[in-house]
């Protein structure tokens, strides 16, 4: 109890951490929302230094910065020059957009990633494990722009039902279409993040797999008579779990980030387009939501892992205690 | 060289014959055939009597382990065949083969490992019952378990811990109580006692001999510890390089022992090449 105290007062301090450092950086960043407006000839210097004056832009940094924790302690997270509204309005039905293409994406690749890793290490060596490297190889070396343009373009040549008629508007408005809606534009970015993270937790899998099937305890339960699938879903399952439960935390504040691309390429409304526009536009308090939720879900997906881990493995449980 | 053919024979057959068994490991390229790369052991053969103690001793690398996990048919050899009450376990299919194998339990090395980290030892005992007699209740399960714990003399206490809460001593014993549940014919013992303190040797070493006088068992007792091998065994095979150099009755290799050094194993050890039977100091005894 008082070690899970510790690691989210822990978590709570590398969020601080993070949003200050993220929000010195920002001002450190030449220039502000309002320099746009100097080059245009029909509004007067006077007036643009009126609106700084206003929004308070030229205010010292710890000024601006306990007025964001302000913001954030009455949940308006500041106020958007750009869209001219409170940013927790802007942000949160756009981080539950992007929420909701992660978990189905995180999902989807950890549910093929453990049958197709835990296939290759039962096939050591011969051709399926063999085509598997062949696969992973090949989507590893896509970087992840091209493969969202390419998916793009695939789903564009073969008149794709998936993605089009919902981003072109079906025009439709009963439930069901809007659900059917939210699927098929929810398919090809929930495949490009997929396939983006799928070779990496793939060959992680594999190895930990292998691992687990060569330890001497998985020797001694085949010798015992255990079948097979039991050797592998009780014991050998169990012991690999361990690393790749790390692996899930980074995997989910990975994903996160992949998103923003995946969501830009592919006009998913999450935070990718939002936070792409405010930071061309310089408007530091999207940004800076942006950025602490990538923060939040990156620390919330590390200490799910840990706490995983923990249920996971007794050892830990005896040194913890 | 055969221990099946130069043994002075028992009043009934062996229990267990593995004949000319040969095991080698293959390398594979990504674009190039299988070829052998390894060669563990080579036209080996032996035979186990109901209710003896057959050992098999060698330098590391000499193949011994790799035998005991092809008997156990963990290991698919290149050739031979292993006879148990008739029948080829290697000929036989996995599902005819498995009620035949539920009469073979091993004792590994390494208890620590050997043991599985996750489970409790209550469900490390239950698991062969939950597998290989289903059907038998919880408090049956639980009976059973804490009989095999008396067998082995630990204590019903330590059903709820974890393996890594035992001392070695104790992990090997939950090893063989594990080992023994099932009612087993052959105890294969993996150097199970290499890795213990004297004490414990001794302890454990008078408990398996206990064990095989009560319940008739057959071991085979791997190690390359060649005094050891000729206190607890009925007959010794010696490995070396994947060979069979010396067998013959515990009692000869004890005179061996007193005769000349270990020098073989420890040649072996250092070469790869198989001793030469005309001019090794032990092998025209057989």
């Amino acid at each position: 109890m008082v070690r899970t105290g510790q690691r989210l007062l822990h978590s709570l301090l590398l969020l601080a951490g993070v949003s200050l450092f993220s929000f010195a950086l920002l001002s450190v960043a030449p220039g502000n929302f309002f320099d746009e407006l100097r080059l245009n000839p029909q509004i007067s210097p006077k007036t643009v230094a009126s609106l700084e004056q206003q929004y308070g832009v030229n205010r010292s940094l710890p000024v601006r910065y306990a007025h964001w924790l302000g913001s954030i302690a009455n949940g308006s997270l500041g106020y958007s020059l750009l869209y001219r509204c409170d940013v927790g309005s802007l942000v949160l039905p756009r981080a539950r957009n992007t929420l909701l293409l992660t978990t189905v994406a995180t999902l989807l690749a950890w549910a093929f990633a453990l049958v197709w890793g835990i296939l290759e290490a039962l096939h050591r060596g011969k051709w399926l494990d063999r085509l598997g490297g062949v696969c992973t190889s090949l989507l590893l070396a896509i970087p992840d722009l091209l493969l969202g343009l390419m998916l793009l373009v695939l789903a564009v040549r073969a008149g794709s039902v998936f993605a089009f008629r919902a981003y072109l508007g079906s025009g439709g408005t009963a439930a069901s279409e809007a659900s059917a809606g939210l699927g098929s534009r929810l398919f090809l970015p929930v495949l490009a993040l997929t396939l983006g993270i799928l070779p990496v937790l793939v060959r992680h899998v594999r190895s930990a797999m292998i691992v687990a099937l060569d330890a001497p305890f998985v020797d001694a339960a085949r010798a015992h008579g255990i079948s097979a699938s039991r050797v592998i879903c009780r014991h050998a399952l169990p012991a690999a779990l361990n690393s790749l439960l790390s692996l899930l935390g980074f995997s989910i504040g990975g994903l996160l980030s992949m998103s923003l691309i995946t969501e830009v390429i592919l006009g998913w409304p999450g935070l990718g387009p939002l936070v792409l526009e405010a930071m061309f536009a310089r408007d530091t308090y999207v940004v800076m939501a942006a950025v602490m939720l990538s923060a939040a879900f990156l620390i919330a997906g590390n200490l799910l892992a840990d706490i995983l881990t923990y249920w996971n493995d007794p050892r830990i449980r005896v040194v913890s205690a | 060289m055969r221990t099946e053919q130069q043994t002075p024979s028992p009043p009934q057959g062996p229990l267990l014959s593995v004949r000319h068994l040969t095991l080698r490991y293959a390398r594979q390229g990504w674009l190039r055939k299988k070829t052998a790369a390894v060669t563990a052991f080579q036209d080996i053969s032996l035979g186990l009597f109901p209710g003896k103690v057959l050992a098999l001793t060698g330098a590391s690398g000499s193949g011994k382990s790799s035998l005991a996990r092809c008997i156990l048919c963990l290991e698919q050899p290149e050739s031979g065949q292993i006879l148990y009450r008739g029948q080829d376990l290697l000929a036989l299919s996995r599902a005819a083969r498995l009620p035949l194998l539920r009469d073979f339990a091993i004792v590994f090395q390494d208890s620590a490992a050997a043991l599985n980290p996750a489970f409790s030892v209550e469900d490390i005992l239950a698991e062969p019952f939950l597998i290989q007699q289903r059907g038998i209740s919880a408090a049956e399960r639980r009976r059973a378990s804490c009989d095999a714990l008396a067998q082995v003399d630990l204590s019903r206490q330590i059903l709820s811990n974890s393996p890594f809460e035992l001392s070695g001593g104790q992990r090997q014993r939950v090893a063989i109580a594990r080992a023994l549940l099932l009612h087993p014919k052959i105890l294969i013992l993996d150097e199970a006692l290499s890795a213990l303190d004297l004490s414990t040797q001794g302890q454990i070493a008078n408990l398996l001999l206990d064990l095989k006088e009560r319940n008739g068992l057959s071991y085979i007792y791997i190690t390359h510890d060649l005094a050891m091998a000729s206190a607890l065994a009925d007959d010794v095979i010696e490995l070396s390089a994947g060979r069979v150099v010396r067998s013959g009755p515990a009692a000869t290799f004890t005179a061996n022992l007193q005769a000349g050094p270990q020098a073989l194993l420890v040649r072996s050890a250092a070469s790869d090449t198989v001793p030469d039977p005309e001019t090794s100091w032990t092998s025209n005894r057989w």
